[in-house]
């Protein structure tokens, strides 16, 4: 059953600045309670880029790979 | 008289608290936009109105149903917001709050969902909180009930000392605070009629870049406001009054929070995401839950029901109608009219409640459960390739259950352009209206696999719109969006009551409209049947309905239809999808179902029956529909559009399924 033990990867991050993201994402992310230096907590990154899980103040939040690329501060 | 407004952030539970403190029942669903439209209800034991709004994260609307919201709170003038909350999430819930206190109008604030929170470290103390916001503070569990009689009284109490409660300041920095009191003045002066706290209110919303409230002031011809818009952007207000309302928030949870000492992590929702929402497992499993629904509706449970209630109508029913109406000497007009029209025909659409129930009891559980965001998520890869996002996919399920909801639905879609891709593309989900006929014609040439016929069909409907979604991606230029974001709510094991209120109200449009359209449409379909331009005929060859039919079957041939009565029932399903099955019964003048499926055995071959279905799912919406869709573009142009577009795709996918398969077959 490795398949099913592996893909969840529990880990904390800090967002950075939002310097990369346009207004609008920007404002919608604050609504959900992501601002720069939120702490968030991956629960579970699909592969090949695809959406990302997060958790932040006890809520769940799914998002696409280059808003939560972007959100870390990577490129 | 009174009116309570109820705002909040989406899927807080408004529309539960709303059915459980009015006497009216509103939808409810566990995902983000159930309410797209205000909702009215009156509060059991008073005159006082509630007023149901979409939910919000801000009165800042980035949606169309969000400015819903915040336009009626500049035009509705609520006597109290009762602020709706969800207790785990406060502090981002709270910002909401904020906007609402500042507002001066009375708010009570309840903190919902109190069961979430049991299960979380800490607990909130609703004294003190009540007493840093300034406002009433109620605790409840709306799912279970509890809290609800306090609040209901709590509610009542505040309206009768409405006036007394002064509105929220918040402590905003220098330049903020000096130019709200500045313009404060300046707007007081030439508009002396606002009420103080209003105009405060409008001001620091203005300064926040709230468009609504920016055009409002444009309109309104605030020129103290207008005049200052460039002044209050390059200061980067927006920004300061957003961080003084975090940090206060904060300092208010500081002081109110305390540990808890009695808490039960809940690891539901855990264990089920690990298998919903899993990489390779998510796909497979939405299929699978599909599947089931279906096989719930077309095998096990629908169709049985469905056949019981049909062997009823049509035989001890139909009977004793006759024989009461020949025994009280009833014309024979009149009594064909009842019997082989009205009876016949609505009775025959009837007949597929159970399974219009059963899909619908099938997509309220999946919706109280949580389900819907994680289907959005497992789906947004998919949507990501047509320029769309998960999030088009929930209009498009709710679409299953009628189209003029599904359009509705698109109101949380914030881009235009995507919110008009999803719009046009709706009306290709089947809705439950052309369930009827897929079901007699299935019953009649693919007895043995109904099912997967009908799911056929539904996947059909999906591939044409995600194709054509392309199609407007490239023609549109839509750009890549990567804003899909959506909220994963926490599962709830689904509650038999929720389910049953969900269903009755997503079933009962289809009852109430036997009894109207239905009715109205197997009444014309029986009178152009019975009479020709010169009057009553008894030869139906001769009526109104054949000229008509016998005028347009040549276009039809080319996709195997070969009877006359099969193109006047189409012509009359542009009303309503289920008068098409009402028309075939009259038309072909039989007694129910049964009989129908026998007759068709000898008009069509399964590949014909086939394509006619194909043409009947994708063919022109019905007026309902085209109706939604033009109120909601706010274009005659899109309409036509939808209804030319659509019968050309039906058409041209019919006679191609149909001559390709006649190769073959
Ligand atoms: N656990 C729990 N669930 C609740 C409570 N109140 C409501 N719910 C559930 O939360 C979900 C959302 O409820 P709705 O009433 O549709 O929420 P809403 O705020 O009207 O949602 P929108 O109209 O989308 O903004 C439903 O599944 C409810 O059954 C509660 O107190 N506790």
């Amino acid at each position: 059953m490795q398949l099913f033990s592996q893909d969840i990867m529990v880990h904390q991050l800090t967002t950075h600045s939002f310097q990369q993201l346009d207004p609008l994402t920007v404002r919608r992310l604050e609504r959900l309670g992501i601002r720069p230096g939120s702490q968030l907590t991956v629960i579970r990154q699909y592969p090949f880029h695809g959406p990302v899980i997060l958790q932040v103040d006890q809520q769940q939040i799914a998002l696409r790979y280059p808003v939560f690329q972007a959100l870390i501060g990577g490129a | 008289m009174a009116t309570i407004a109820l705002l909040g952030n989406p899927n807080t539970g408004k529309t539960t608290l709303f059915n459980e403190l009015t006497d009216k029942y509103a939808y409810v669903g566990n995902w983000t936009g159930v309410t797209v439209e205000k909702k009215m209800g009156q509060l059991t034991d008073s005159e006082t109105m509630v007023v149901d709004l979409p939910g919000i994260y801000s009165l800042n609307p980035l949606t169309k149903d969000e400015a819903v919201a915040t336009d009626y709170l500049l035009t509705g003038h609520p006597d109290l917001i009762l602020n709706v909350t969800n207790a785990g999430q406060l502090k981002r819930n709270l910002l909401l709050t904020i906007e609402l206190l500042e507002s001066g109008i009375p708010v009570v604030l309840a903190l919902n969902m109190l069961d979430d929170l049991q299960q979380s470290p800490f607990l909130f103390d609703l004294p003190t909180l009540a007493e840093w916001l300034h406002c009433q503070v109620k605790g409840t569990n709306a799912r279970s009930k509890q809290g609800i009689a306090a609040l209901h009284a709590n509610l009542l109490q505040s309206l009768d000392h409405s006036a007394v409660s002064p509105a929220l300041t918040l402590p905003y920095p220098e330049p903020v605070a000096h130019a709200i009191d500045a313009t404060t003045q300046a707007l007081q002066a030439t508009h002396p009629e606002l009420p103080r706290d209003f105009t405060r209110w409008l001001i620091i919303q203005y300064m926040a870049q709230n468009q609504t409230i920016r055009d409002y002031a444009q309109r309104q011809q605030l020129t103290a406001l207008t005049h200052q818009t460039a002044a209050f952007d390059q200061q980067n207000f927006e920004d300061h009054i957003f961080q003084t309302r975090l940090t206060f928030i904060e300092q208010t949870l500081q002081a109110a929070r305390r540990p808890n000492p009695a808490m039960q992590p809940n690891q539901l929702t855990q264990r089920i995401d690990r298998w919903v929402t899993h990489p390779l497992l998510g796909i497979p499993i939405f299929i699978g839950i599909f599947w089931l629904m279906f096989k719930l509706s077309f095998d096990w449970i629908g169709t049985p029901a469905s056949n019981l209630l049909n062997a009823w109508l049509s035989g001890p029913v139909t009977a004793t109608a006759n024989h009461l109406l020949s025994s009280w000497g009833t014309l024979p007009f009149l009594q064909s009219l009842l019997v082989n029209g009205i009876l016949d025909g609505v009775g025959g659409v009837l007949t597929f409640v159970p399974q219009i129930f059963v899909l619908f009891a099938c997509i309220s559980a999946l919706e109280d459960s949580g389900y819907m965001a994680r289907a959005a998520l497992v789906t947004d890869r998919l949507m990501q390739m047509i320029g769309l996002n998960g999030k088009s996919f929930i209009p498009l399920i709710i679409g299953f259950g009628c189209n003029v909801t599904g359009v509705m639905a698109t109101r949380t879609i914030e881009q235009p352009k995507e919110r008009l891709v999803t719009i046009l593309i709706s009306p290709f989900m089947s809705c439950s209206a052309r369930l009827p006929i897929y079901s007699l014609f299935v019953a009649a040439f693919f007895s043995r696999h109904q099912a997967v016929i009908v799911l056929s069909l539904y996947f059909l409907g999906i591939v044409v719109a995600l194709v054509m979604a392309k199609i407007y991606q490239l023609a549109f230029r839509l750009k890549r969006s990567s804003t899909f974001m959506i909220e994963l709510p926490k599962y709830h094991v689904p509650r038999l009551d929720i389910i049953l209120q969900g269903t009755w109200d997503k079933g009962k449009g289809f009852v109430k409209k036997a009894g109207t359209v239905i009715f109205a449409g197997t009444v014309l379909i029986w009178l152009l049947s019975n009479l020709s331009w010169h009057g009553p005929v008894t030869d139906i060859d001769q009526s109104l309905a054949a000229t008509l039919g016998k005028l347009l079957l040549p276009l039809f041939i080319p996709l195997g239809v070969r009877s006359w009565e099969v193109v006047s029932a189409l012509l009359t399903g542009v009303m309503a999808k289920e008068i098409i099955t009402a028309s075939m019964i009259v038309l072909f003048h039989l007694t129910g179902r049964t009989a129908l499926v026998a007759t068709f055995s000898g008009l069509f071959t399964p590949l014909s029956a086939y394509c006619l279905l194909v043409f009947i799912l994708l063919y022109i919406p019905c007026f309902s529909t085209l109706a939604t869709i033009k109120a909601e573009t706010g274009s005659t142009k899109w309409m036509v559009y939808s209804a030319g577009s659509s019968f050309v795709i039906a058409y041209g996918l019919a006679v191609l399924i149909y001559q390709v398969g006649s190769l073959f077959l």
